[in-house]
């Protein structure tokens, strides 16, 4: 039985480091950070004061009524997946074989909490009948569906920090199957309130490295104290490579598959044998029908923090074997765009297929210096040119619960 | 090539009507509605509500769990492990990287947001738990139950508002299917009844207001005075396996999970599409992905919310497709809605349906509207043999989710 394949003909974000797809990229080939102090006045009694906020703001973009019946997580989504879209020729397509999956990690909270606030302060009169489309972590899905005419079904996989891998891989998968032509897929967060910062504080999650913003996150390098809590979006236009030959469309990769599973370890920490990680690795090269020696490149999930960036080394080793394991070319971008949480695999993905598309991959900045646990070729302070007879990379992203989800892909 | 059967082999409840399948399925049999005035709720626009009667955290899944799992989870824990306990499979001993996790949820663990929220504003920052972030964020529901039952395959929650229970019981459907899994522990839970959620659902007039006095009589799907649903909560939770891997260990089979169904309306962020268009398509590709004609539906546990847009809509494609020779239902008339669970605890309704050849009957359906021409049960639980039954769920972002079930034999 022969699969259907599917291919990506459209890209959209909007990031710390830029609003749109071509300045997030050329920050990530510049190794510039999108991370740096809050403005706000309550960061003054929180132990973390700076964050990943997004570039352009959708104040920029979008209109005021419209913001107003929008959470913010849905305002990120319908600007990333609108440059998706132009980007894949906003091609006219059947409503019913276009699919919408847009995860997050949490929803929207900032809707809930603002809400929360009117509810006390002022009473319940004063709640707004937007409040539960507002809040609902499907409510970008949603949104991009309505946006889009999207009738073949939108869906939000949620398994935290590896959310938006898994709304690929369903998106893959929904084509795959037959059920859609076309999907918009990826994911966003936009959590940045005093609340998440002192929680995820309080689990020791967070770098505190508030004297130098720009340096706090630094994956793999042995003094990484935590992840820089980041906000934005991801898109991909996916479609069968049949649908995207007809119409003619420029594919900048084949989404060659995806493989899951869980640690069932520990609720937050990571398995720091990295097994379940690799099961993950294994599965997509199965997936995707990919040799090991296929993968030139991965883009890590790598956070910086002290208990996660080790042991996904480790599983890439265990899984792609020594001599692949030696020649495969691993970054995170998260050095730069911080970790965008549910956000974050999305981003990751536009990255990883760039850097098949464009021959180049974005080095892993603020390592000063190299963890000695780390036995894997990380591409530091510099892009470095893919090989020319590279294959395939791969996208990594875990997620508290202990998913995790890997992405496949492969040049045309 | 053959499609692989899919066995449902364990179920698990918890719902205003009871702890446990037994009490619950007791319950919506009754037709005697669950919902009553929550004090919680005291003051507000609408102080009604489905909450589960004496649901003690530190009984069911003991002390350290009752203090940092948020209620959502812990309602899924419980019946997860009724579940698994029915399907005779045994966590210690099976292969854990062939097992599943998918369920499906609305919202997450609001209650613990709240909680913390308030500690922040009162005591400051320092204050927050450490334990906010995992005991809120939705995809705990699945990672609990991988940790509790070693169940290393894949592992996510899916949220598709109010059809969230039935999306994520498809996608287990996906993975059975495709040879990823043997066993998918499966369904949805939520615990949204707070107030800042309750008002906000009655901000939008979708909850039921005429009858705050009488709370037993809001919630009446399909009657001619319905005027809003009653919020509520639960888990409904299902034990799916290959037929093959059921087979061979001997296992007693609930029914079978045939054909699952998803579409968008993409007609408007919270009103259904009034001509129901999204809702036939995804009606019809379940029907056509379980190889069953309409004419075949013996029975439909609709999603019927009690809202006089959903169930004027829902009964208009029911009508038209299926016709009037199904006997519908709608248990929310008894455990209200439950928002991302209530597509899982009507698909366990749904089965036990086909198992115990009886429909139970819509709560306080007193005057059908005329403009619902269906078969619709009312009164009494009726005695009727299922083959085919369908179980609808639609959820705020026209997310529309529609699964079959068919008889063991």
């Amino acid at each position: 039985m022969s699969t259907t394949e599917v291919v990506v003909t459209g890209l959209g974000a909007t990031t710390p480091l830029g609003g749109d797809v071509a300045t997030t990229w050329s920050a990530l080939l510049e190794g510039r950070s999108g991370i740096d102090t809050l403005q706000e006045d309550w960061v003054a009694d929180l132990p973390v004061h700076f964050a990943g906020r997004i570039a352009v703001e959708p104040s920029e973009l979008l209109p005021r009524q419209r913001l107003r019946r929008l959470d913010r997580t849905q305002q990120f989504a319908l600007i990333a997946a609108q440059e998706a879209w132009q980007d894949a020729g906003a091609p006219e397509v059947d409503p019913v074989r276009l699919g919408a999956v847009v995860s997050s990690g949490i929803g929207g909270i900032l809707t809930v909490l603002e809400q929360y606030d009117t509810f006390r302060e002022r009473g319940w009169k004063r709640v707004s009948p937007f409040t539960v489309p507002m809040l609902m972590p499907n409510g970008p899905a949603a949104a991009v569906a309505l946006e889009f005419t999207a009738r073949a079904g939108a869906h939000a996989p949620v398994s935290a920090c590896a959310s938006s891998a898994e709304a690929i891989a369903d998106a893959i998968d929904m084509i795959r199957t037959g059920r859609a032509d076309m999907v918009i897929a990826g994911g966003v967060e936009a959590a940045i309130h005093p609340l998440n910062i002192a929680a995820f504080a309080s689990m020791r999650a967070l770098s505190t490295r508030n004297d130098d913003p720009k340096t706090a996150s630094r994956p793999w390098d042995a003094n990484r104290d935590g992840f820089v809590m980041s906000e934005g979006a991801g898109m991909i236009v996916l479609e069968s490579a049949e649908h995207a030959a007809a119409r003619g469309a420029r594919v900048y990769a084949v989404a060659a598959g995806a493989g899951y599973s869980d640690d069932a370890h520990d609720i937050v920490l990571p398995d720091p044998e990295g097994t379940g990680q690799a099961r993950a690795i294994t599965s997509v090269l199965a997936d995707a029908g990919l040799r090991p020696s296929d993968i030139a490149h991965v883009n890590a999930h790598a956070t910086s923090t002290p208990a996660g960036d080790v042991g996904e080394t480790v599983a890439i080793r265990a899984a792609l074997g020594d001599s692949a394991a030696d020649r495969v070319a691993v970054t995170s971008t998260k050095s730069m765009t911080g970790h965008l949480l549910g956000g974050a695999g999305a981003v990751e993905s536009i990255a990883t297929v760039l850097a098949l598309h464009e021959g180049r991959i974005p080095p892993t900045i603020n390592i000063e210096e190299l963890d000695p646990a780390v036995r894997v070729d990380i591409v530091r302070d510099k892009p470095r040119d893919l090989p020319a007879d590279a294959v395939a990379a791969i996208n990594e992203s875990f997620g508290f619960g202990g998913h995790n989800i890997a992405v496949a892909f492969r040049r045309p | 090539m053959r499609r692989p059967d899919v066995a449902v082999t364990g179920l698990g409840l918890v719902t205003a009507a009871g702890i446990g399948t037994e009490a619950s399925w007791a319950g919506v049999c009754s037709g005697v509605s669950a919902a009553s005035r929550n004090p919680e709720l005291a003051g507000l626009p609408v102080d009604i509500s489905c909450t589960v009667p004496d649901f003690n955290p530190n009984k069911l899944v003991g002390r350290r769990a009752s203090l940092i799992y948020d209620r959502f989870v812990q309602m899924a824990i419980v019946a997860a492990r009724e579940a698994v306990a029915d399907s005779g499979l045994d966590p210690e001993t099976w292969d854990g990287a062939r097992v599943g996790v998918v369920l499906g949820c609305g919202m997450g663990g609001l209650r613990s947001y709240d909680q913390q929220h308030k500690r922040m504003n009162e005591v400051g920052p320092q204050a927050v738990s450490a334990l906010l972030i995992p005991m809120m964020i939705p995809n705990m529901a699945a990672g609990h139950l991988a940790l509790q039952f070693g169940a290393t395959g894949p592992n996510f929650v899916t949220a598709t508002a109010c059809a969230s229970g039935a999306t994520a019981i498809g996608c287990a459907l996906g993975l059975l299917r495709d040879g990823t899994c043997d066993v998918v522990i499966t369904g949805g839970t939520e615990a949204g009844v707070l107030p800042v959620v309750t008002t906000g659902f009655a901000q939008m007039g979708a909850l039921s207001t005429k009858r705050l006095d009488a709370p037993e009589t809001a919630s009446r799907p399909f009657d001619a005075d319905r005027d809003g649903f009653v919020i509520g909560e639960g888990s409904g939770i299902l034990v799916l396996e290959r037929a093959e891997h059921a087979r061979a260990r001997g296992a007693r089979v609930h029914a079978r999970l045939a054909g699952y169904g998803a579409s968008d309306d993409a007609h408007h962020i919270t009103a259904p599409d009034p001509e129901g268009t999204g809702v036939t398509r995804a009606l019809t590709a379940a029907l056509a992905d379980a190889g069953v004609s309409p004419a075949e539906v013996d029975h439909v546990n609709a999603h019927g919310t009690s809202t006089p847009l959903n169930d004027a809509a829902e009964a208009r494609v029911l009508r038209r497709l299926i016709g009037d020779r199904a006997a519908v239902t709608s248990t929310k008339g008894v455990v209200g809605h439950t928002l991302g669970a209530a597509g899982a605890i009507e698909a366990v309704f749904s089965v036990l349906a086909i198992e115990h050849s009886t429909v139970p009957p819509t709560a306080n359906l007193e005057l059908q509207d005329p403009e619902i021409e269906l078969d619709v049960v009312a009164g009494a639980a009726r005695e009727h043999k299922s083959n085919v039954a369908v179980s609808n769920s639609f959820g705020f972002g026209g997310q529309n989710a529609v699964l079959v079930f068919t008889s063991a034999a």
